[in-house]
């Protein structure tokens, strides 16, 4: 059988300290969490359950939840699942997600011996009024001293997370977080507005929290914008910025509608045209019958094209014209070629070399621009 | 006079607004033991459901009772029962030309108001004997011999030995039915002369055609009988003639002088047998018909269009049901760039306009975008013709217009005296014209002046309702056109003319209103990807601009792999919410948002 190639694993790990106050993503407290030891084997067994298909990995992630939360035993043992499993390919972007205040010597070393070379950190803020709205249990120092002891262990190619939107955040205070931020000079920055989704904390307490109004957040993403990129870094996707080359591999996989697996608690894979994903709910997941999925969706040529524009389009290179010819048998651009003219005339989008692509004003509003053009 | 004419008394029951006449009707239906008390549902007559929860009649209804009086004798009542809207005056002045009486309802706690007087006038036009009843004497705050007072020096109707009675807890109806026989005269006429009897009211039923309610004046009416309606010059052939009875239509063999009834006579619609017309035989008909009849015409035109483009059909068929019961509803297809295919719709007056929507949207389950209300102007062109204008887009061009003119209202409003000064404020404002001022008492007034229709349908009762804590009342008729310096004034969305948007106003008007909704377009109108000018003028002079600014943010920040179903059924959402926006030119907009900037609200 051919080996699949250059594929991305993403792993979940469904365990926080405890959850941040705008957080909808599937976590759980960790001290709580007495069925760690069941997860991880149901993890490592959902992992085991791809062996048969000689899958390449170029890129494995591990998110979470707090990755960093696990014992070196734990992180080890998973590793060792996927290692069996899976071909690593030499040069395999491998990240795990940590959290300030939960990166210690011995994690870092069983990182490192695993092979993980790369790191991406949640930092949100350096100030302590918008971390601790935002519910996090670090303040700035301890994110220095995360950051310094993980550089320290030699990981150089480190992703910090920012958010915009903050309650209580300035402008100013947003520049400043910027800027520190800028002298650690992280290969990578993910900066993201923050989104009151229905069921956390904050959508609760909506009326109590003072939120930077829509003019002052859309100042914050252009100030991002405007003083990373005059910092060497380039935007790549509407909220990540790297170095050159330092793109995340991972992620830009999502984007460019390639193929991964995904494993863990509510965790999705793109495999085989079809979009399969976990439940949420650990009850199930714990007593999950090896090849059922809650969610599973072939995606034929329609929704295959809806999401190549979609996903192409969140990134500064966008997609290739002659692909999407290629793959769906049709011409974006004469299908839809008045309102794109259009587009292009107001500079939210450009075409240039083949590439369609949305400009810096066009990235914050592609809600919008998507729905007319897909 | 036969002795059948002797024990009939033909009467109405008026009062203003919530003064307690559907109730005092009811109480009279339960003693005269034509309704069991426990079987009847309130207030019978009002038999729509609407009018029901409004507590207002909209179309007249009659029932026929029995009553045995104290002396022994058994009378036939008709109870007609009369619209309670100044939009539907007319319909009353018919309802009350079948009787020789009616009962005035005054609220003991109110005493007289506007719409009292409206209708006692009106009853004494027609030569009513009014018999006052003096109601809600059960409240704590009820001054009975105020209400006397007011009765007798307003009105001018001695009121010292009227009955005074709680309709809610049947407390004196007695006196009422009594009363009823000794002041109510008798229904004179002659049965043996040619046949005149007065449409008061009709409707549809769907097995019988329309049902036509008559008051017979002269002669004898029979199945069989060929009749024509004086006014139409139309004729038919009379199907069944009955009674109304509270629980349905009963057969009968005749009618005759002094009788209301029925008539069925395979007639299909209402519009044909109009309100105030005179019955007579086709064969031997009346020298002349009765006097006073008027060919009711719409004060208040609306574009009204479905919210959803596809149920066009739906909203067709649903006016055409609605006018089978009205013939005061006209409609007719109209088209808009900005809204599509709808209708352009004709109504007596405002609450008229406002029924029917309602009832479109609830029995229809349609929902509606309703242009602003507009009156009928007449201009004077150039060229010597005159045309009547119930349409923005028919107003001719500034160069065109030799002299236009806009309908005026004899307007009464009677007012605590603390008020006056508000109102006359507000009346100023909207341009009317100050008649007289008429001390009703020490504590009440009643002003007239000559409003413009524009102004009062501009909102006009809500700000009279707010500058007076709801105190006063208004009643007004039309006194004819007068010539105004009128303009149309269109908004333009991109440099497109958005037509729906389009108004006639009073020149002097223009600017503030121009003003006032180029802002209401401002706030509501979405940003979207392009700036918006927004522009308002009057043929080619633009007189107010404002701009909505381009979207600024619409995006999902974070998109993982997971992420991706969710975000396309988000952007799937935004999508089917795009459809239903309503394109105004480039510029789309909710259906909520074109309602907001077109209600009127506020002062200008």
């Amino acid at each position: 059988m051919m080996t699949t190639d250059s594929l991305g694993l993403y792993v979940h790990i469904p365990f926080c300290v405890r959850k941040c106050n705008y957080c909808d993503f599937c976590s759980f407290p960790y001290s709580g969490a007495a069925w760690r030891d069941e997860y991880i084997s149901a993890l490592c067994s959902e992992i085991r359950s791809y062996s048969h298909k000689k899958i390449r990995l170029n890129s494995i992630f591990f998110g979470g939840g707090t990755p960093s939360l696990l014992t070196s035993d734990e992180f080890c043992s998973i590793f060792a699942a996927i290692q069996d499993t899976f071909e690593i390919s030499p040069g395999c972007e491998f990240t795990v997600e940590a959290n300030p205040k939960t990166l210690s010597k011995e994690n870092l070393d069983a990182f490192r011996k695993c092979g993980v070379n790369r790191l991406s950190i949640g930092l949100q803020s350096i100030h302590e009024n918008e971390l601790k709205k935002l519910g996090r249990i670090h303040n700035f120092e301890e994110f220095l001293d995360s950051y310094n002891l993980a550089r320290s262990f030699g990981f150089n190619n480190i992703n910090i997370d920012l958010m915009y939107g903050i309650p209580e955040q300035t402008i100013d205070s947003f520049r400043e977080t910027l800027k520190t931020v800028h002298d650690l000079s992280p290969t990578h920055i993910s900066v993201y507005g923050l989104i009151i989704e229905e069921g956390t904390p904050f959508y609760k307490s909506l009326d109590s929290l003072t939120l930077p109004n829509e003019d002052i957040e859309c100042e914050m993403y252009y100030l991002a914008a405007d003083f990373l990129k005059a910092n060497g870094y380039s935007h790549y996707e509407i909220s990540n910025y790297s170095r050159p080359g330092y793109e995340c591999r991972h992620n830009l996989k999502y984007w460019r509608c390639d193929e991964y697996i995904g494993v863990g608690l509510a965790a999705y894979s793109y495999f085989g045209s079809r979009r399969y994903g976990n439940t949420n709910d650990p009850r199930v997941y714990l007593q999950r019958d090896g090849a059922k999925y809650e969610y599973d969706e072939v995606i034929g040529l329609t929704d295959a094209a809806y999401e190549y524009a979609m996903l192409g389009l969140r990134l500064a290179e966008g997609f290739s014209l002659s692909d999407y010819r290629k793959r769906f048998g049709e011409d974006f651009y004469q299908s839809r070629s008045e309102i794109i003219d259009s587009f292009i005339r107001e500079g939210y989008l450009l075409i240039e070399n083949d590439r369609i692509f949305l400009t810096e004003r066009g990235f914050y509003v592609s809600n919008a621009i998507l729905t007319e053009l897909i | 006079m036969t002795e059948k004419q002797q024990h009939i008394r033909n009467f109405s029951i008026i009062a203003h607004i919530d003064h307690g006449k559907s109730t005092l009707a009811d109480r009279i239906l339960e003693k005269t033991r034509t309704v069991e008390s426990r079987n009847m549902e309130e207030q019978l007559l009002d038999n729509m459901e609407l009018e029901r929860e409004r507590g207002i009649t909209i179309k007249a209804r009659a029932v026929r009772l029995s009553y045995t009086a104290k002396n022994g004798e058994e009378y036939i009542y008709n109870l007609i029962d009369t619209p309670g809207h100044v939009d539907f005056g007319y319909e009353v002045s018919r309802s009350l030309k079948a009787c020789e009486g009616a009962l005035l309802v005054v609220d003991a706690t109110q005493g007289v108001e506007a719409q009292t007087l409206a209708n006692a006038y009106l009853a004494i036009d027609n030569d009513l004997e009014i018999l006052p009843v003096i109601n809600k004497i059960d409240l704590a705050s009820a001054d009975i011999a105020g209400a006397r007072r007011e009765i007798e020096d307003i009105i001018g109707i001695p009121a010292d030995d009227c009955p005074a009675v709680s309709a809610k807890n049947g407390l004196n109806i007695e006196d009422v039915l009594e009363k009823i026989v000794t002041d109510i005269p008798a229904p004179k006429g002659d049965s043996d002369k040619p046949l005149k009897a007065l449409i008061f009211d009709s409707h549809y039923d769907p097995y019988l055609g329309v049902v036509v309610y008559i008051r017979v004046f002269d002669g004898t009416l029979r199945a069989g009988d060929k009749i024509r309606l004086m006014a139409q010059g139309s004729e038919f052939e009379v199907v069944e003639v009955g009674t109304m009875e509270p629980f349905g239509l009963k057969k009968a063999d005749s009618l005759s002088a002094g009788e209301v009834g029925y008539i069925t006579a395979s007639i299909k619609t209402v519009g044909e047998t109009k309100v105030g017309d005179t019955v007579t035989h086709a064969d031997a008909p009346a020298e002349a018909p009765l006097d006073g009849f008027r060919d009711v015409h719409p004060m208040v035109y609306s574009g009204i269009y479905p919210a959803d483009g596809a149920r066009y059909g739906d909203l067709r068929d649903a006016l055409e049901k609605l006018q089978l019961n009205d013939a005061s509803l006209v409609f007719e297809p109209e088209t808009s760039v900005a809204l599509g295919f709808g209708f352009r719709c004709g109504f007596l007056g405002l609450l008229h306009m406002e029924i029917i929507e309602e009832r479109l949207e609830r029995e229809f389950n349609l929902d509606l975008i309703t242009t602003a209300p507009s009156v009928i102007y007449k201009v004077d062109l150039r060229g010597g013709e005159t045309i009547m204008i119930d349409n923005p887009s028919k107003f001719p061009t500034a160069d065109e217009i030799q002299t236009s003119y806009e309908p005026i209202m004899k307007s009464t409003i009677i007012t605590p005296t603390d008020y006056v000064g508000g109102i006359m404020d507000l009346c100023q404002e909207r341009r009317g014209v100050f008649i007289d001022m008429k001390y009703l008492d020490t504590e009440r007034v009643e002003l007239h002046y000559e409003l413009p229709l524009n102004e009062i349908i501009y909102d006009f009762f809500d700000a009279l309702k707010s500058r007076t804590k709801g105190y006063a009342s208004l009643d007004y008729e039309l006194k004819g056109y007068k010539s105004s310096k009128l303009v149309k004034l269109d908004f333009m969305l991109n440099g497109e003319v958005v037509d729906a948007l389009s108004f006639i106003v009073f020149e002097d008007r223009a600017y503030s209103r121009a003003r006032k909704i180029a802002e209401k377009l401002k706030e509501n109108i979405p940003r979207q990807l392009f700036e918006i000018p927004i522009q308002a003028c009057i043929g080619s002079k633009i007189i107010a601009r404002e701009t909505v600014k381009a979207m600024r943010k619409d995006v999902l920040a974070k998109c993982y792999g997971g992420d991706i179903t969710r975000k396309k059924k988000l952007l799937e959402k935004q999508k089917e919410g795009k459809k239903k926006m309503r394109k105004l030119g480039s510029v789309e907009v909710t259906p909520e948002a074109f309602m907001a900037v077109l209600r009127l609200d506020d002062d200008n």
